[in-house]
């Protein structure tokens, strides 16, 4: 093994980088570019509204002190319909997906109710809905809420199960924190991966390859410089990644030792993975092919966009044989719930396949012609 | 390290016997035997499949033979790798480097691959005539800068036996003429060349010795002069730009003329005195012609001659 060979071609791979925009830009721009995305969707998860119209029948000091109520709840936007409109029409007009409709009898029965203690004395709300929309069902499961807590304050007793809530991490932490390790996992992997399938693939089909085999750079010279490459480009755009996150979003991340760790892994693991897929394919479009093969199920399949929890049975026993799943749930032990035990189990989950995969691709990787 | 020449006093550097290399069913080389003198430029003549680069890269150590024995500069090359290319430069076939690096980089980086702290980076990129592009990128050369290049890379360890497989296949005559412009250099300074082509006028033009080969085994082997002198005693008269009557002429004379071109016709003559007759013969027809050539046979020619098949695609034609 000799440094001064190693750092050579660490040189020329940077220098390679920096002048090929479209791998700086996926390498990392990218991955900024979805933490910006994706924290901003879910920074204001927590403050959505839902709006829907309100059309009065009745059109009484009580009517209206409902439709008050409604607005009292932060998580409605309401706007009324005049009485005389035919509301189905015109629901269907204007693509509205929710119009709640009040009786017109709505002050008597509730004055029949609350005075005179008529338990037939009731009303139905109508609801106009449009069952093609994805948000109109958890609008109507909210307003069913409201409506309940009116029938038991009306009720006149106490209720008897009161929720209350007590979170298991010590923080509060929002979506963001949680999708942010998944970003660094998923990063580290797609560059460790293609960086491997490129190195060794495409400079193979170009000949490049052959012209080293001529130097005394060794196999091993190549493979370790390569690592070392995909390892400091990882850090940087790890950096990068927890620099927005924590400028732009706030986020609330614990960065221990674990963090290189698992960073070191995922690389050890995706280049070892990208230079046995290299051996396998022949040609570099092929060997690219299969690395996208791979990459897809485990960027979707092993909890980095949305909880591994989400998925049915079958999809969840399946992501746990996924190498990204242990990195995911390594960094998030580490990073959120400080669970030291998660993360050693996780670390040595994917340790040892690293370690397993890497030696492989040592051996498989081709540094002489037949 | 420093890097420079170990010269070893030994009459030749590489010795080849009984190589033979199969690739399943397909035998590339069969059991060729030829050495290579010091400072000399060998060449390997022969179409492509012949086994050049095949024979080439055995000796360059990417290959490993089926059966015989191959020396480099004293050293089994399945034994000695490492040892070996310390010691050669080699151009590969269809040489290409790292896209996004600068002809100057490029240089400094196969020198330390060398570990070598006096290349003369300056001088390699003047013996390649490449200083007006030494901050170029890889990807923005032509095919002879980036040939030129590539043999300037095979020099920055000041090797001792230098290979260069094909290095004008795919340029035009002008970047052809460049590029044989370096490799005389090299040649001027006594570098062993050994040297891969299928360009009769590239072996004419460099090489000391010529080994003929086809189909994997070696047909003839000499100074290109000596070849043509033992394998073609004939003359080639070219006749250009001839009256349609000439053709039937020359033919009824009882020799065998061909076209080249719509205007022009070779002519395979025994003795120097045909061309007399011939040109008598035209004269006395009224026969037009604008000009004459004679010369004598080429490599191509006797490589025809020894395999009957041309060097390259639409030869036979032209020299049958």
């Amino acid at each position: 093994m000799s440094l001064r060979v190693i750092g050579a071609n660490l040189i020329v791979s940077i220098k390679s980088f920096y002048r090929e925009k479209t791998a700086v830009f996926f390498t990392l721009a990218f991955p900024v570019l979805l933490i910006l995305v994706f924290g901003t969707i879910f920074m204001n998860q927590d403050n959505v509204r839902f709006d829907f119209r309100v059309q009065d029948l009745d059109q009484t000091d009580l009517s209206a002190e409902l439709v008050k109520t409604l607005e009292l709840n932060e998580k409605f936007t309401i706007t009324m319909v005049a009485p005389a409109i035919d509301a189905a029409q015109y629901a269907k007009n204007n693509k509205l997906n929710l119009v709640v409709v009040i009786p017109k009898d709505y002050e008597r029965s509730l004055i029949g109710r609350m005075t005179h203690n008529d338990p037939n004395a009731s009303v139905t709300i109508t609801y106009i809905y449009d069952p093609s929309s994805t948000s109109v069902s958890t609008k109507m499961q909210i307003l069913n809420s409201v409506f309940a807590e009116i029938n038991q304050r009306m009720s006149g007793k106490p209720p008897f199960i009161t929720p209350a809530e007590i979170s298991i991490l010590s923080r509060d932490y929002r979506f963001i924190d949680f999708f942010v390790p998944g970003i660094i996992a998923m990063t580290v992997m797609t560059a460790s991966l293609f960086g491997a399938v490129n190195v060794n693939a495409e400079l193979r089909q170009k000949g490049v390859i052959k012209k080293l085999s001529t130097t005394p750079i060794t196999r091993t010279d190549w493979i370790l410089s390569n690592v070392l490459y995909q390892f400091l480009l990882s850090v940087i755009s790890t950096i990068s990644i927890l620099l927005v996150s924590y400028a732009v979003f706030d986020v609330s991340l614990q960065l221990n030792s674990w963090l290189p760790v698992f960073v070191v892994l995922d690389v050890f693991a995706f280049v070892g993975i990208g230079m046995i897929l290299t051996r396998v394919a022949k040609e570099a479009e092929s060997a690219a092919a299969a690395a996208n093969a791979i990459m897809f199920p485990m960027m979707f399949l092993s909890g980095t966009f949305f909880p591994v929890e989400m998925m049915p049975g079958f999809l969840q026993k399946f992501s746990r044989i996924l190498p990204l799943y242990y990195v995911n749930e390594g960094l998030r032990a580490s990073m959120i719930f400080v669970d030291n035990m998660i993360a050693l189990r996780c670390s040595v989950i994917i340790g040892v396949f690293a370690a397993v995969v890497f030696v492989l691709g040592m051996m498989t990787t081709k540094w002489e012609e037949g | 390290m420093t890097c420079r020449a170990m010269t070893e006093d030994t009459e030749h550097v590489i010795h080849v016997e009984r190589l033979t290399k199969r690739y399943g069913d397909l035998l590339a080389v069969n059991d060729i035997s030829f050495t290579v003198r010091k400072g000399e430029v060998f060449a390997f003549l022969g179409p492509n499949g012949a086994g050049k680069t095949t024979t080439a890269e055995i000796i360059e150590t990417i290959r490993t033979p089926t059966s015989g024995t191959v020396s480099l500069l004293g050293m089994d090359v399945t034994k000695q790798k490492r040892n070996i290319v310390r010691r050669i430069g080699v151009l590969p076939q269809g040489f290409t480097s790292f896209d996004r690096i600068t002809v100057r980089e490029t240089i400094q980086y196969y020198s330390r691959l060398f570990n070598c702290r006096n290349t003369d980076v300056d001088g390699l990129i003047e013996l390649a005539n490449l200083r007006d592009r030494s901050k170029e990128q890889f990807t923005n050369l032509s095919g002879g800068l980036k040939q030129r290049l590539g043999i300037a890379i095979a020099l920055v360890n000041n090797p001792e036996v230098v290979f260069l497989d094909e290095p004008t296949t795919g340029l035009d005559p002008r970047a052809r003429r460049e590029v044989w412009d370096v490799l005389l250099g090299l040649k001027r300074k006594g570098k062993t060349v050994f040297l891969t082509t299928h360009y009769m006028e590239e072996a004419e033009l460099l090489a000391d010795t010529v080994a003929i080969i086809s189909k994997g085994s070696i047909v003839a082997m000499g100074s290109p002069m000596a070849l043509i002198e033992s394998n073609a005693h004939y003359l080639v008269l070219t006749l250009q730009s001839v009256h349609n009557t000439v053709f039937p002429i020359v033919q009824k004379m009882g020799f065998e003329p061909a076209h080249t071109n719509h205007k022009n016709i070779t002519v395979r003559l025994e003795h120097q005195d045909d061309v007399r007759t011939i040109l008598n013969a035209l004269k006395d027809a009224g026969a037009s012609f604008l000009s004459l050539d004679v010369r004598k046979p080429n490599l191509e020619e006797v490589f025809l001659k020894l395999t009957g098949a041309p060097l390259r695609e639409g030869l036979a034609e032209e020299v049958a």
